[in-house]
């Protein structure tokens, strides 16, 4: 027999490790219950989607003006994503809990964490699997994209690409969150709740107390909900992405100092403190990245490009002061077409909020509520517009220049497809069923050995 | 069998363990040698368990020291030096036992020898083909014996390591527990079936209400009891 001395010397093989972990998710069932769930589901959002998109097809293929309006990304991928979204939030917590809720339950974590791994490799490797597992149960999800181009629909790699890893980012973030919540609690029962109080919790945040003022719309922006947001409105935000994955690794640290057996629940927590503190270092890191990209095929989040250019050359600071309630339509309205756009186009734009404690109501802020102050060099003007058409003028005239013509062929011109729908149904509702039921059943297959089939482990 | 070495592989001092104010262990001390075979002998509820989680550091001693020949083996670095195989559980279920012996023959990078002398000494081969779930508790119990013994661990701590076997089964694994001594590897056994535990032990710790109440080879134990030539379970009866 080797000494402990020999065995520590060489670290131990990570694949031996990776494998089993895989194999537990592979071999569990929750995984393809998931898959099974999700077929139906995506499929019946896939074909309501093409319905619904091909009766506005058709009267769009009389009108070259009706048909711009006509994005597949608005109105296949979201919408069919969309319900791949809620399995997500609902149903892959239970996949995520599996990896860490089963071996704690069993009694395995008791030999797993005597293996000679570190406590944060154990926890990563359960992340890996995890993250194999959201890839799996993305293929009716990736699917349901490959039918929509086989039925001819059109489809932008870069959109397309950038919505996939919101889902990626999004789908990791609860797996994280599900693998944290697993370390923390003694059954996955009890984890399956945290972790479903945090996700369904987000939504009731979302639901109630966006667009309140102050510390609540600080709060609803913690909303896990708002993390697809941007990426289905065409836009990679880098301060998002950030803040994602800063919170994911967060999620995976605490999980390393909530797993170990034998360690006191106060050491735990004061181990616990510089993870808090790193992710909320993060997370405000992440609120003054303000680099984003519009990725949109239609240039949704930005002004028409010959704007866009010379909104860039003008480099003196731009101040706006807007005084709405932040509660106020109209300043969702401003913020969506003007504010979000002028801030990716322009170098140097601050905006200053100075109705936000007043209600128009209450008539406390006077005549002037509802005006919008831009500033520009030394020069400065008033408008209550929330309309680009009326604002840019406007800035430009501040600025001394010109209004650019129009580029000519920059227009969306828009993808209007009618074509039916049924073979979804055929692929959603039988064929790929029945084939993830055949792979459950490879997978699960008896199998037999003798023991010279058993894996050598390695040299001795 | 009297101690191989002089000089003991694993010292437990002064180790306390209180869960509010009830004292689980109480301020137990003993040692193990290289090569031997100690038993934890108690009754259900004595500390046995307690006892060898709170030696691995799967729990959290409050007082006490753990000394590998002679140094402070501290909680964070005792899986280097010992392995525990806890008593009820079934780890991996759904998946294939030969699956479950090649992990552990990765991990620890033990050969196809090895793995081969394993699996015959615990009689695995029929079973390998079986899911853990759909193993007898007899031979879920052959499996998790011979994943610590895939260890490489100098000693290997097992709690009630001939729960579900039958009398001939036992014998086959005390056969098989006394190769791997013999061969230089220590074990800590805690056993509550004091028959069985006379059967394989070289020493004993009698473990009652989380304190030892006696510590030594057979022939030290009567002595101390005053029983010449009592059984062990004459001998538990006296001293605690």
């Amino acid at each position: 027999m080797r000494s402990h001395k020999q065995s520590a010397a060489r670290a131990a093989p990570l694949l031996p490790l990776l494998a089993k972990e895989v194999r537990e998710i592979l071999s569990g069932r929750s995984l393809w219950i998931l898959l099974l769930l999700l077929c139906p589901l995506i499929g019946y959002s896939l074909f309501q989607a093409v319905l619904l998109y091909g009766e506005s097809s058709s009267a769009a293929l009389q009108s070259p003006a009706l048909a711009s309006s006509l994005s597949p990304f608005d109105g296949i991928l979201v919408p069919t994503l969309g319900s791949f979204y809620v399995a997500v939030t609902l149903l892959f917590p239970f996949v995520a809990i599996r990896v860490l809720g089963q071996e704690k339950e069993s009694g395995a974590l008791r030999l797993l964490v005597q293996l000679p791994y570190h406590i944060p490799t154990l926890v990563i490797m359960k992340f890996a699997a995890v993250i194999l597992a959201w890839l799996l149960a993305s293929l009716p999800a990736l699917s349901a994209l490959v039918l929509w181009r086989v039925l001819g629909g059109h489809l932008s790699f870069v959109e397309t690409s950038n919505l996939l890893l919101g889902h990626l980012l999004y789908g990791t973030l609860i797996g994280a969150l599900a693998l944290f919540a697993a370390s923390i609690a003694e059954s996955a029962a009890t984890a399956a709740i945290i972790a479903l109080a945090f996700t369904i919790g987000s939504w009731v945040l979302d639901f109630t107390i966006a667009g309140q003022p102050g510390l609540l719309a600080w709060l609803a922006k913690l909303s896990l909900t708002q993390t697809l947001r941007p990426f289905e409105q065409g836009l990679f935000s880098g301060g998002l992405v950030l803040g994602i994955v800063g919170v994911i690794g967060g999620f995976v640290a605490l999980a390393s100092v909530w797993l170990p057996p034998g360690v006191p629940p106060r050491q735990k927590m004061r181990r616990s403190l510089p993870c808090v503190m790193a992710i909320a270092a993060i997370l405000g890191g992440a609120t003054q990245v303000a680099w984003s990209v519009d990725v949109a095929e239609d240039r949704r989040n930005s002004f028409a490009a010959a704007d866009q250019e010379l909104l860039a050359t003008l480099r003196l600071p731009l101040a706006i002061n807007v005084r709405l309630a932040v509660e106020d339509p109209r300043y969702a309205d401003l913020q969506r077409n003007v504010l979000s756009k002028l801030e990716r186009a322009m170098p140097n734009v601050s905006v200053l909020l100075a109705g936000s404690r007043h209600y128009p109501a209450t008539g406390s802020s006077g005549e002037s509520y509802g005006e919008i102050e831009y500033s520009y060099g030394n020069r400065s003007d008033v408008s209550r517009s929330t309309s680009p058409r009326e604002i840019l003028p406007l800035i430009y005239n501040l600025a001394g220049v010109s209004q650019p013509p129009p580029k000519p062929g920059a227009e969306y011109p828009g993808y209007p497809l009618v074509t039916g729908a049924n073979a979804t149904l055929l692929w959603f509702f039988g064929a790929l069923p029945l084939l993830i039921a055949l792979c459950w059943w490879w997978i699960r297959r008896p199998r037999r050995f003798n023991r010279f089939l058993v894996h050598e482990g390695g040299p001795s | 069998m009297p101690p191989v070495s002089p000089y003991p592989l694993l010292r437990v001092d002064g180790l306390t363990k209180r869960y509010g104010g009830e004292r689980a262990i109480d301020s137990a001390t003993f040692s193990a040698f290289p090569g031997e075979i100690l038993g934890i002998i108690g009754p259900n509820g004595a500390g046995k368990t307690t006892l060898l989680e709170t030696i691995v550091g799967l729990v959290a001693a409050d007082t006490g020291e753990i000394l590998w020949r002679d140094k402070p083996l501290p909680a964070s670095r005792r899986r280097n030096a010992l392995f525990y195989l806890p008593d009820g559980v079934r780890p991996y279920q759904d998946q294939l036992t030969a699956d479950v012996i090649s992990f552990f023959a990765g991990v620890y990078q033990r050969s196809l020898a090895e793995i081969d002398a394993t699996l015959s000494s615990f009689g695995l081969t029929p079973v390998l083909h079986k899911r853990v779930g759909a193993l007898s508790k007899g031979y879920n119990r052959r499996l998790l014996l011979s994943l610590a013994l895939l260890t490489p661990h100098e000693l290997v701590l097992m709690d009630e390591p001939f729960d579900g076997f039958d009398l001939r089964q036992t014998r086959e694994i005390i056969g098989v527990l006394r190769h791997h001594a013999g061969r230089g590897r220590t074990f800590v056994l805690a056993i509550h079936q004091l028959v069985d535990a006379e059967r394989i032990c070289d020493r004993f710790v009698l473990l009652a209400g989380g304190e030892v109440r006696g510590l030594g080879t057979l022939d030290e134990l009567r002595a101390k009891a005053s029983l010449p030539s009592g059984s062990l379970e004459e001998i538990f009866l006296a001293l605690t």
